[in-house]
């Protein structure tokens, strides 16, 4: 499993799932995934479904993008998320007006395609 | 090992940072910046026995220390590559001030500099060059704006806890600027910035403006780190390491363990120990200015007011030459340019400069202490050092 986890980690997300990297050792699950848990460097790790659940840590809405594929795109939310499973992970905040957009804000995962990958990306969701 | 007071910066050398390289490579901006610190360090090549560089900005870095040695014929008895981002110009001080602690070396070039256009990280090739693979792979797919969105998501996060304003992270530019206009070598030197015009000027990366942005030029500095006591003999009073910190926690900003609690302060902490120090001793500062959140950062991570105390600290303190706490004095990268890993080194510079009361116009009047910080990636590596006057 550890030989393809960037490919396990694609092949959910084109099924529209999210799944993290949990070691059983340390009990936690970290991001990006990768060969030998960072916490305690072993290579006995699991993949976890994750809630889709978490909050925006913070956030900077591009106005001016030098990525081509962006270049229409703006204005557009550029997001660090932490998820309820502890881990922080960088994405989009899609469909949230402006006004409402702050840090700390409840968010849920939401999917777009983007030059042919399916994404996580996130979405507003009501406090709890 | 006693590492405090054991070496001193003898030499100094920075050329005016340029907006292109004017068909000059690293390798010449290099050459050209050694020879002048060396001989403002009363030094003869030959004298020089310890090399450490920061990287090149066109040429292979592929045995960097040697193609700069060859170039310069000289034949170290120690050399070196320092590659910390935007703190490598302090980690090769730092790294210097060991080698001559510690025997190795009797005196140390520090050699920084590039050739950076304006636009030297704008496109996908800029951006992907600086970005290790974990970064390609689960950031760029997301439009990140390379350094501007990563300081710009530490920039919100402290307006979210703290309050700070836009207004207050902009007199950092404004009072920096007042510094510059009395610096010759500065690239922005030619009028005053008022908080109102860093305001009008485009927001980039919000909440970050164009004017709170360094622009990337070319140039070179360099710093000669020699044994304290052959220090003694140098023709401009020697200035001593008293301490020195480094600390790093992430490479990129989304695994950093917090966006306003930065490793600065270990690394602050640090070298103020060393020292025997405290900040509110410093009579200038010279710190890291990428952007102004950097600033105003660094001053509450490294001590200078409270954590989250930052905006109102430098709203109601006068930063530039003549103030309380002199910060910046030849502008900063703000308003000088960043010309490459070089950048880093003109605050190490300045702080000499002032402390050896060699800062014209625009020098401080109490002279005894400074505290610089050098600052890589997105508030990532850090490289802190604390001078002291004769």
């Amino acid at each position: 499993m550890p030989e393809s986890f960037i490919d396990f980690f694609k092949e959910k997300c084109k099924h529209g799932e999210l799944w993290l990297p949990y070691c059983p050792h340390c009990q936690k699950a970290f991001f990006y995934p990768r060969r030998q848990c960072p916490f305690c460097l072993a290579e006995g790790w699991q993949w976890k479904p994750a809630s889709g659940r978490g909050r925006v840590y913070s956030y900077t809405i591009v106005r001016v993008s030098a990525l081509d594929e962006f270049r229409g795109a703006t204005p557009y939310v550029y997001a660090l998320i932490d998820l309820e499973e502890g881990v922080r992970l960088a994405s989009n905040v899609v469909d949230c007006p402006e006004e409402i957009l702050r840090p700390d804000m409840p968010v849920k995962l939401a999917w777009v395609t983007r030059e042919g990958r399916q994404l996580p990306v996130f979405v507003p969701r009501d406090g709890d | 090992m006693q590492l405090s007071r054991k070496a001193s910066i003898t030499g100094i050398s920075e050329l005016p940072p340029q907006k292109d390289g004017r068909g000059l490579r690293t390798l010449d901006l290099l050459a050209q910046a050694a020879r002048l610190a060396i001989e403002d360090a009363g030094l003869l090549k030959s004298d020089i026995d310890g090399l450490l560089v920061t990287p090149p900005s066109e040429d292979t870095a592929f045995m960097w220390p040697a193609q700069v040695a060859e170039y310069l014929q000289i034949f170290p008895a120690s050399l070196n590559m320092v590659e910390l981002g935007g703190a490598s110009a302090a980690g090769c001080v730092n790294r210097a001030a060991l080698l001559v602690a510690a025997g190795i070396c009797r005196h140390c070039l520090c050699l920084s500099g590039g050739v950076w256009g304006t636009r030297v990280f704008n496109d996908r090739e800029g951006k992907s060059a600086v970005m290790s693979g974990a970064e390609l792979e689960y950031e760029l797919p997301y439009g990140p704006m390379g350094f501007n969105s990563g300081y710009a998501l530490a920039a919100r996060r402290h307006m979210h806890e703290y309050g700070t304003t836009p207004e207050q992270l902009a007199k950092i530019a404004v009072d920096q600027r007042r510094s510059a206009l009395l610096n010759p070598l500065a690239l922005f030197n030619q009028s005053a910035l008022t908080v109102e015009e860093v305001l009008a000027s485009p927001l980039i990366v919000d909440p970050i403006h164009l004017l709170e942005i360094v622009r990337p030029c070319s140039g070179a500095a360099a710093v000669v780190v020699s044994r304290a006591e052959t220090a003694l003999d140098a023709p401009c009073p020697p200035v001593a390491i008293l301490g020195m910190g480094e600390a790093c926690t992430h490479d990129s900003i989304v695994y950093a363990p917090s966006l306003t609690a930065t490793p600065i302060a270990l690394s602050a902490k640090r070298a103020f120990a060393m020292a025997g120090v405290k900040p509110g001793d410093m009579d200038l500062v010279s710190l890291y200015d990428c952007y102004t959140i950097t600033v105003l950062l660094t001053l509450e991570e490294a001590g200078f007011c409270p954590r989250g105390e930052g905006g109102r600290f430098v709203a109601s303190t006068d930063l530039s030459f003549q103030g309380a706490l002199p910060c910046n004095t030849h502008g900063g990268q703000l308003s000088c340019g960043q010309p490459s890993y070089a950048g880093g080194m003109s605050h190490v510079i300045e702080a000499v400069r002032q402390l050896r009361g060699q800062a014209g116009k625009r020098q401080v009047e109490r002279r005894r202490l400074a505290f610089v910080n050098g600052n890589g990636g997105v508030l990532s590596t850090q490289s802190s050092l604390v001078l002291g006057g004769d």
